[in-house]
């Protein structure tokens, strides 16, 4: 494959360098780094596989143009949106033409939800645009630990739960945490902080920043005798799932898995497009920023 | 989900069809909660490869949150000095990363406990009933019972008959499985018995007879790239195929086996299972569904289109060795009658080759060899498909072999696929010379595929039967080999040893197939 990564922010840039060093030697790639913060008098080849260009001033038909020529014939093309504006932004327009698989990441630059917003709203003009969002991805260990709660006999509490609150570093994982919930659930926002169930129940939830930059610390549902949650426990590479009230159950734990940016873009790449549940999750936590927005 | 039929999937006691949450989840297949009771347990495959595969199931979170694990074996351990020797175990056999360590190891060690037991005495399994009734209160385990026979097969009988007895073949809240290692059986007549013990007290459906080669990856994956690409089964029938070639080859001997291989020999060990396994995944029809059933079934029609030998032609489509001294990677080693627990004139075969025949529409005179043996010089496994020559030759220079294509799937070590074509050599001459095109799990997915104890234990708790082996296909497996093995055990062979360790194999096997790939 191709991987072409963009970004404008040099900090980030050499992040993505490291990180794409490491998915480059698992899978066989040529990688096209696309420097915004450098001027195009950058050109740096390092075998015949790793091509970094300055695109500063590069205008959107330049940069296609070069991804087009230095490309492998016949590979797919993977790009790495690193920079905001893709709803704006020409550059990303040209070169998403040149992709099979895009990765976002919607949490990188903490710039609260703002990017998540950009991505809702990017994907409903462009829904079959193969996007994937790192943000997603990264809750899978969390998304199983929530569905353990309510296997077998239990899945009859999902439909008593009236609380959510999660805690978490950044707003991305926050809001897809609950837009999953909404669209497995089949609950809608009515209010800021409020959403009902098909039967008319009404839900409230709450985020609060705690702990580190895209990471969860805990998310705790609850319905009327019983609450269910699930957070980081001290050794901060397991989750501790828990239940108290009715349905109390022993300590349970889990492994994190944290995968790093280059297992999770792999999994972009190999699984992580046009999944019909994250497409929900992202349809839904956009109608949950939508009244925030009201 | 409409309401009711949501109401209804959660009285199923099936997890999966029950939780909204679960699609598209990496573990969407959901384990019920569960107690698991290796019989056996000290033994040296609980040690090496059932722990371990239980315990990264846990560090991967693919086993159910509310498990048990029950040992029972007749070492006189009590639950803390079994916990002990889990962890030594685990310390020595689970790679760097996955040591037994903080709160997931915590969490997984209160949930064992053992039952040091005589397997001849009712009273221990009642001890069981009650501990696995323990665990469904203290772990949630609901009532869903796993039992895996990891002991010498000539006790699996006492233990199912006293499963019975102790009321432990059903549960009444939740399901039973009973998974049975192999050998399933050291001929078709005790194979049959055994099945007829087991058959009196499980039903088929709830009988999983595991062939761990059958949950590696390449393995699962004969099926998906016969039928999910349109360019091998049109080719994949006697009209292009020459032979195919299936082989099993170690470098290692029989290390501390010996007492038990000397009973049993390459033929039971690996051809009748394994090889036997392979050759039906390769040579089978497209199955309706992928459904466990439809494969199976579509697994034991080709084995019943091919001809057990008659004995009078065994030797002829058949021939066996056994290792002497020799040097693997550069090291001498000792002939087999010199290995432990071995008989110093031994008529047990260490190397199996026969060729066999499919007397169908699709393989009728396309030959299928197979190989297998201990002491070759080095571990490989695979299943070579070779094309049949090209029709007419008028390019190459006249001294150039223009070799056959040959599709190579490969198991072990490597696993992945390879084609042998033919292609120009640059330059202003007509040369022709064989390159390849490869894949390779590991570069190609960048994912490391799970050990297959994980994939297959875990697939017997969820009750997909898929990856093991039915009694119609065992039996034939019996069968087809019952010829040759009663011919071998009848005749001494006065040339064994007849392969030197690190050698390619017995002359005899050479002889009835000459174009052996090269090991």
């Amino acid at each position: 494959m191709t991987v072409v990564v963009f970004f404008e922010n040099p900090v980030i840039g050499d992040l993505a360098r490291d990180r794409i060093h490491m998915l480059a030697s698992k899978h066989p790639s040529r990688v096209i780094v696309l420097d915004a913060t450098q001027g195009e008098n950058l050109h740096r080849v390092e075998g015949c596989d790793w091509i970094e260009l300055g695109v500063k001033e590069s205008g959107p038909e330049m940069l296609r143009s070069a991804v087009g020529a230095l490309r492998l014939a016949d590979a797919p093309v993977v790009l790495l949106w690193i920079a905001p504006g893709i709803e704006t932004d020409s550059r990303f327009a040209a070169l998403s033409e040149e992709a099979r698989t895009i990765v976002y990441n919607s949490s990188l630059l903490d710039a609260g939800h703002d990017a998540l917003r950009e991505l809702v709203d990017f994907v409903a003009r462009h829904p079959a645009m193969p996007m994937a969002d790192i943000a997603y991805l990264r809750l899978a260990p969390w998304q199983e630990c929530i569905a353990i709660f309510f296997d077998g006999k239990a899945a009859e509490e999902l439909r008593n739960l009236q609380q959510v609150e999660i805690a978490c570093g950044s707003e991305p994982e926050a809001f897809y945490l609950l837009g999953w919930l909404a669209s497995r659930l089949q609950w809608r926002p009515t209010a800021p902080g409020v959403m009902v169930n098909r039967l008319g129940k009404r839900i409230t939830f709450e985020i609060l920043r705690e702990g580190e930059p895209r990471r969860i610390a805990r998310i705790a549902l609850s319905s009327a005798d019983s609450i269910y949650c699930a957070e980081v426990a001290k050794s901060e590479e397991t989750i501790l799932l828990s239940v108290s009230g009715a349905g109390q159950h022993g300590p349970r734990y889990r492994a994190i898995n944290n995968p790093g940016i280059a297992a999770l873009v792999e999994r972009a790449i190999l699984w992580g497009q046009n999944d019909r549940v994250f497409r929900d999750a992202l349809g839904a936590a956009g109608e949950i920023l939508a009244q925030l927005r009201e | 989900m409409p309401e009711e039929t949501f109401a209804a999937a959660a009285h199923k006691g099936d997890g999966a069809a029950a939780n909204p949450l679960r699609a598209g989840l990496t573990a969407e297949r959901i384990i019920s909660p569960c107690s698991t009771v290796f019989f056996g347990a000290s033994g040296d495959l609980f040690k090496r490869m059932l722990l371990p595969a239980v315990y990264a199931m846990h560090l991967k979170g693919t086993l159910p949150a509310d498990f048990g694990l029950v040992g029972f074996a007749r070492t006189a351990y009590t639950d803390d000095t079994f916990r002990d020797y889990c962890r030594q175990q685990l310390e020595i056999f689970m790679p760097a990363e996955s040591k037994p360590q903080g709160a997931l190891w915590e969490d997984f060690v209160r949930r064992i406990s053992y039952i040091a037991a005589d397997f001849n005495d009712t009273r221990h399994f009642v001890n069981l009933k009650e501990r696995l009734a323990q665990n469904d209160r203290d772990f949630g385990t609901a009532g869903n019972h796993l039992f895996y026979l990891s002991t010498p097969p000539s006790v699996f009988p006492e233990i199912i008959k006293h499963l019975k007895r102790a009321g432990l073949e059903r549960s009444d809240d939740g399901w039973t499985r009973i998974i049975v290692e192999k050998p399933f059986g050291t001929d078709l007549q005790s194979a049959r018995m055994l099945q007829s013990a087991i058959e009196a007290v499980f039903p088929e459906n709830e009988i999983y007879r595991i062939d761990h080669y059958l949950g590696k990856e390449p393995v699962q994956d004969i099926i998906a790239l016969r039928f999910a690409n349109t360019i091998f089964e049109p080719i994949w029938n006697r009209n292009y195929v020459q032979n195919i070639q299936i082989t099993s080859a170690e470098s290692l001997g029989v290390e501390e086996r010996g007492g038990y291989y000397d009973q049993a020999g390459a033929l039971r060990d690996m051809i009748q299972n394994h090889v036997i396994n392979l050759l039906a995944l390769v040579a089978m029809e497209a199955p309706i569904s992928s459904e466990a059933d439809d494969i199976r079934n579509e697994k034991y029609k080709v084995l019943s289109a091919i001809d057990p030998p008659a004995y009078g032609a065994v030797w002829s489509m058949s021939a066996r060795g056994q290792y002497g001294p020799g040097t693997i990677d550069g090291r001498p080693v000792k002939g087999y009658r010199q290995e432990q627990d071995v008989s110093p004139d031994s008529n047990t075969e260490t190397f199996a080759a026969l060729r066999l025949g499919i007397e169908n529409w699709r393989w009728a005179g396309v030959p299928f060899y197979l190989r297998s043996g201990k002491r070759l010089p080095r571990k490989l496994s695979e299943i070579a498909v070779t094309f049949k020559a090209i029709p007419h030759r008028f390019y190459g220079e006249s001294t150039d072999q223009i070799e056959p294509n040959v599709l190579v799937i490969k198991i072990e070590p490597d696993e992945g696929i390879s084609m042998r074509f033919e292609a120009k050599v640059p330059g202003p001459q007509e040369h022709i010379r064989s390159v390849y095109m490869d894949f390779s799990y590991g570069s190609g997915f960048g994912i490391q595929s799970p050990p297959a104890y994980e994939r297959l234990i875990g697939d017997a708790m969820l009750g997909d039967q898929t990856l093991f082996t039915r009694w119609d296909a065992v039996e034939r497996a019996w069968e087809i080999v019952t010829p040759i093995l009663e011919v071998w055990q009848n005749t001494k062979d006065f040339s064994f040893p007849n392969y030197a360790a690190g050698s390619q194999g017995p002359e005899s096997a050479k002889s009835l197939f000459p174009d052996w790939r090269h090991l």
